[in-house]
């Protein structure tokens, strides 16, 4: 049984810069399951997800989110789409002038009119969700790493999204804050059926709670799939990515002149 | 020679580049005002930040202006045993001139640099972009309301300032070197025209004011998202605020009191 996408791409070619840095992307993100979007650093994984949210305007090729195409949406239709998106950013962004309740309380008290007991209940189940229900007067100086992308987490879901992003959750993260995100990523996604978007470069995490992943590399998909399947992957360059092998297609040096000639050994002119 | 006309060029193009996407932030923010329960308290706020704690800076630097102006002119009046006229003088120079560019000056210092490294700031912890993908609008949220607070404090600084610099002269002109007390308020009522004079000089910072809260929400909007972008983007907000309120100055007096 194929589920239905949520998110579609289709030959995506984005450049910055001068800098090509998607060539031709195609990918389906289902609906209600979590997708992970795999990489090496530096191939644009954020980029991505700024894409999808409309961040970022594509040099040509379609998006497609919830059926709506992104990319030629007017700005307002953009911002009542994004209600119904959720992105976690890398440094959870939260507002450093508000407190942990107001943080939370933000997009409701934005795009609702509700009054002021119903947020209350709101913003406290959110915050019971992430396991921060008692750090609701902190200010986010106050937080560790861990604890402030968990605030950001109950903040991107405060108003009940369709799809939510997370933009290298898991990235220095210590095991223990590690584990309760994975545990959070996959509770969430099973108890409000959400689509989850996870971009991410820690694979065995990853993997180990995402439905579905592809991995990009050099502007393309170059592997997609169930988890087994990609482990059983046939390509050189997907297998290099999973078992983190130093060489292999993607190169341990950096493109270079000719060695003999910068080190200024005879023989080395070119 | 060719690569210094195609530099020349570059340099050209970058810096037409950057007055568009200047204007058209500012057409964003100025026509994007948001409904008015939600802006107005944003606006109160920011109106506080950087209107009222820039209060203490100006009427210090407004009494001390004001009190030189005093000693200066008592030296240059008494020469010609004009000493009296030492209140017009006083008043003419702070409405026209002083109040408008010298308050322009440290708004630029005090409350741009602060205001462009906020929004610089809130860039580079990706405040804006989340705020962005939960479907609000910075430039309406946090753009909008910085800009209209500068615009509508500076005036009201500027006028503070001239009435500081006033007392402050008086100060010294009348209670320490002993100006008859009469002819420096008389002189000064006699000489200072409402329209020509303090509405010019209001008109003045008015555009200070505009300017130099855009040139800071532009350059925080528009940094480089790292520590080294956010300082540059400070320093350019003093330099190009200054340089603009000094060019305007001749530009507006020229127009105003050039009588051609």
């Amino acid at each position: 049984m194929e589920p239905s996408a949520y998110i579609t791409l289709k030959n995506v070619v984005f450049s910055r810069s001068g800098r090509r840095i998607f060539d031709g992307v195609t990918l389906d993100i289902p609906k209600g399951k979590i997708t992970a979007i795999m990489g090496p650093s530096g191939t644009g994984k954020t980029t991505l997800l700024r894409l999808i949210g409309g961040q970022l305007r594509p040099d040509s090729g379609q998006i497609q989110v919830a059926g709506l195409e992104v990319p030629k949406l007017k700005r307002r239709d953009l911002y009542r789409l994004r209600e119904k998106m959720g992105m976690l950013f890398q440094s959870g962004a939260l507002f450093t002038d508000l407190s942990v309740y107001e943080n939370v309380a933000f997009p409701l008290r934005v795009h609702t009119a509700l009054p002021e007991d119903m947020i209350r209940d709101i913003v406290l189940m959110k915050l019971e969700a992430v396991g921060l229900r008692g750090a609701r007067d902190l200010m986010p100086s106050e937080l560790s790493g861990g604890m402030t992308r968990r605030v950001a987490l109950a903040r991107s879901i405060a108003l009940d999204p369709e799809l939510i992003m997370y933009d290298e959750p898991f990235t220095g993260q210590d095991p223990i804050a590690m584990g309760v995100l994975v545990k959070l990523i996959r509770d969430l996604n099973s108890s409000m059926g959400l689509t989850s978007v996870l971009v991410s470069h820690d694979v065995p995490e990853s993997l180990s709670i995402c439905h579905y992943a592809c991995i990009i590399a050099d502007g393309k998909v170059i592997g997609e799939g169930t988890p087994e399947q990609l482990r059983e992957h046939p390509s050189e360059q997907v297998q290099q990515f999973l078992n983190g092998e130093p060489d292999g297609p993607v190169p341990f040096h950096y493109p270079s002149g000719d060695a003999a000639s910068d080190f200024g050994v005879a023989g080395g002119t070119v | 020679m060719m690569n210094q006309i195609a530099a020349l060029g570059r340099i050209g193009i970058e810096t037409v580049a950057s007055f568009g996407r200047a204007s058209q932030f500012l057409a964003g923010v100025v026509f994007g005002v948001p409904r008015p329960s939600v802006g107005f308290p944003l606006l109160i706020r920011q109106l506080y930040a950087v209107g009222v704690l820039s209060l203490a800076i100006v009427v210090v630097s407004g009494l001390f202006i004001g009190m030189v102006l005093g000693l200066q002119g008592y030296t240059i009046l008494s020469d010609f045993g004009s000493e009296a006229a030492i209140g017009q003088m006083i008043a003419l120079t702070l409405v026209r001139e002083l109040a408008p560019v010298v308050t322009a000056l440290l708004f630029a210092g005090r409350a741009g640099s602060a205001l462009t490294a906020e929004i610089g700031l809130m860039k580079a912890t990706e405040q804006l972009s989340s705020m962005e993908m939960m479907g609000v609008d910075p430039l309406r949220r946090v753009i909008a309301p910085r800009l209209w607070a500068g615009f509508l404090a500076m005036p009201v600084l500027a006028m503070i300032f001239s009435v500081v610099g006033v007392l402050g002269g008086m100060l010294v002109g009348v209670e320490w070197l002993g100006v008859f007390e009469g002819s420096y308020w008389g002189n000064m009522q006699a000489s200072v025209d409402f329209v020509d004079d303090v509405v010019n000089g209001i008109i003045k910072s008015v555009v200070f004011g505009f300017v130099c809260a855009w040139i800071a929400v532009y350059q925080g909007y528009d940094c480089v998202p790292t520590s080294a972008g956010i300082s540059s983007a400070t320093t350019k907000t003093v330099v190009y605020s200054s340089l603009a309120v000094l060019g305007l100055d001749f530009v507006l007096t020229a127009v105003m009191f050039g009588n051609f």
